[in-house]
């Protein structure tokens, strides 16, 4: 039942498994859903997927599917103009509802409301506000908005419940897909990601585990007996560069939380924080602003940072090609004879780790970014968003390339 | 099949009541995540009142390893018990302990079990009751007994998305979650507290509210329940509905950060 449904759902990819789906089919087998859409919707939303980042793909494969459901009661746009008539809600008073809900008899049956709903629908022609007869608003037949009938067809305005395709056309969880820009909390879960404790790794036992050495004390009748493990500690060494050339001033404010955030993630070993202008020469800046003289030599770094640090470029790759790639082109200060792109390999070559995060990166290749690609081609490069730092993250923890 | 709906302590959306009689009837664990403050913790406290079934809380801290949940073997107090000659010592199920989770199957009726705020644990640390929270029951090595449940509990797991959750844990959840209620529902919120609120001081007090929630650029977003404290203290100091919005008073109830404030007082609200 409903393959199609769940081969849209894996289309737009949402990791749905056989096992959830067919915790859906039983579902519908215990009548979760009653018949109608609405419950489906909710109940195959609840069951499939398990993120609110996602909604917004499920919903999109909804829609898909279910597109001809929703036929059923399709409006003309005209007519939903006609009917949008929100600002009048404060003249529908109780009372008047009231009122006219003792004048007209209750059309509740749904089949045939709907059928007259149909009919009504192919014969009018022009807006009614408060008649009795034709779709409009105000108006006590079963069809239209701001209506007194409880029983009938609402069609259009401001809605207050919520029905599957006024969730799914709202699109209202479009803001919490995960390939948005993203802001300083995210940031901070995402650096959690990189952590590395050091007692997976090769080092001696230097720590009594005191859990360990109680029950081992405790199993041998209590004659005493050590148990030691390896200290727990994250081991990440960061290296952060930052670009703040002039092309970087519309997102200093992402930048800031970008920084804020590594800070904030104090569990790191060593943080090391860098600053360069449009490309890394030979010096690289201590603060933000890039004033000659307050720097460190790059070649410094390559000695005093072992190639174990992890590296974060950031920078919206966005050189002049004479940037790149002149020896001269560096008109900052000097650049050591080497132009831009060398300086770059040799970053390349010295690190076992590095990343490019990119906040304006264009999809795919962009062959009018020259820089761009060619920054591309030394280093693995993500946007700078949730989804694209958690894949350099991902990528800066793997292992040797 | 008992069906859980909204008391009078608890206002619930449509979509929440549907996801904790689905999670029943499917008989699994049900993961609540949303914005702070919008009651995922009372939920569980206001299921369990509903249904009349206890309630056993496990309230998840950072240091929380998923053995603590199940049981644990005192062995100090053996020891002790031990050098001082105490009766009973070669009894280990004496020294045995469960914890929440076990106590929760070791119950002879149904109960409600919420397991509040799992990311705050280690990120391996849904990943450790993936067996035991599937087949409800584990096993006890040093006793070599099993305990399984007697009654499926009824399980309602939190989570304010601190950690991804690993993706083998939430295949098995029905998931919501709780958006930040509109107008309307908020409303009965407040009223379910303050059951006599002026309606003119409640209607102005939630215009200011959304509008602060509203303005673009701010850093945390004033809750449910901070609404509800501020509510309660702009009628405590007896203020008018006209005040509210252009003097603003107690909002330090409603805005906690210093940029925030600063913000709304520089006439984010208009």
């Amino acid at each position: 039942m409903f393959l199609t449904f769940f081969e849209s759902l894996r289309a737009k990819g949402l990791h749905v498994t056989l096992g959830e789906f067919l915790d859906l089919q039983n579902a519908l087998d215990k009548g979760l859903c009653g018949s109608s859409l609405t419950q489906f919707y909710y109940v195959a939303r609840m069951i499939l997927v398990k993120s609110e980042t996602e909604y917004d793909k499920f919903d999109m494969a909804f829609e898909e599917c279910f597109k001809a459901a929703e036929h059923e009661t399709e409006v003309g746009a005209q007519m939903l103009r006609w009917l949008d008539k929100s600002e009048m809600l404060e003249l529908a008073h109780e009372e008047a509802r009231k009122h006219l809900n003792q004048t007209e008899d209750l059309q509740i049956d749904k089949d045939d409301v709907e059928e007259k709903f149909k009919q009504r629908l192919r014969d009018q022609n022009e807006e009614h506000n408060g008649g009795s007869f034709w779709i409009g608003t105000m108006g006590k037949t079963s069809f239209g908005n701001l209506g007194g009938n409880v029983g009938g067809v609402r069609v259009g305005g401001q809605t207050g419940y919520q029905s599957a395709f006024s969730v799914v056309g709202a699109r209202k969880y479009r803001d919490f897909r995960d390939d948005r820009v993203m802001d300083n909390r995210q940031f901070q879960l995402a650096f959690r990601r990189l952590r590395q404790f050091s007692a997976n790794l090769d080092i001696p036992e230097s720590e009594l585990d005191i859990d360990r050495t109680v029950d081992k004390t405790c199993n041998q009748g209590g004659v005493l007996g050590i148990v030691m493990k390896k200290p727990r500690k994250n081991a990440v060494k960061l290296m952060l560069l930052m670009d703040s050339g002039g092309t970087m001033i519309p997102y200093s404010s992402l930048l800031n939380d970008l920084f804020q955030s590594v800070n904030k993630s104090n569990h790191y070993k060593d943080v090391k924080c860098y600053y360069f202008h449009n490309c890394i020469y030979n010096h690289l800046y201590k603060t933000p602003e890039c004033e000659n003289g307050d720097w460190v030599e790059t070649e410094w770094l390559f000695r005093n940072a072992d190639s174990d640090y992890k590296v974060i470029i950031v920078g919206d790759a966005a050189m002049a090609p004479e940037e790149l790639y002149s020896d001269t082109g560096n008109y900052r200060g000097p650049n050591g004879g080497l132009s831009g792109y060398e300086w770059l390999k040799l970053v390349k070559r010295h690190y076992k780790k590095v990343v490019w995060l990119n906040p304006k990166m264009a999809p795919g290749k962009a062959p009018w970014r020259e820089a761009e690609t060619a920054c591309k081609e030394l280093f693995p490069m993500y946007k700078l968003t949730v989804a694209g730092l958690n894949k350099a993250m991902y990528e800066l923890m793997s292992p040797k390339r | 099949m008992q069906n859980f709906e909204s008391t009078t302590e608890y206002v619930a959306s449509e979509e929440l009541m549907a996801s904790v009689n689905i999670a029943m009837a499917l008989e699994k664990p049900l993961l609540i995540k949303g914005e702070p403050g919008t009651g995922k913790t009372q939920l569980a406290q206001a299921v369990s009142k509903a249904l009349g079934k206890r309630l056993i809380i496990w309230n998840i801290k950072s240091t929380t390893k998923a053995q603590e949940g199940l049981y644990i073997y005192d062995t100090i107090q053996r020891l002790y018990d031990g050098q001082f000659g105490e009766s009973g010592v070669d009894d280990i199920s004496k020294y045995i302990k469960l914890g929440k989770l076990g106590e929760a199957f070791d119950s002879e009726d149904q109960v409600v079990l919420l397991i509040d705020e799992i990311d705050k644990a280690d990120l391996e640390f849904p990943n450790d009751l993936l067996w035991e929270l599937d087949q409800m029951e584990f096993y006890i090595g040093e006793t070599k007994k099993t305990i399984k449940a007697k009654h499926r509990p009824i399980v309602i797991i939190t989570s304010n998305a601190e950690k991804e959750l690993p993706d083998a844990f939430l295949r098995r959840c029905i998931f919501h979650y709780i958006d930040f209620p509109d107008k309307e529902l908020m409303a009965q919120i407040v009223k379910v507290h303050y059951p006599n609120v002026e309606e003119n001081l409640l209607n102005a007090a939630m215009d200011t509210f959304y509008d602060i929630r509203n303005i673009h650029d701010i850093r945390k977003k004033p809750s449910t329940s901070e609404l509800i404290d501020w509510v309660n203290a702009l009628q405590l100091g007896g203020i008018s509905a006209e005040q509210i919005r252009s003097k603003l008073p107690f909002v330090g109830v409603v805005v906690k950060k210093d940029e925030d404030l600063e913000l709304v007082k520089k006439g984010g609200l208009v």
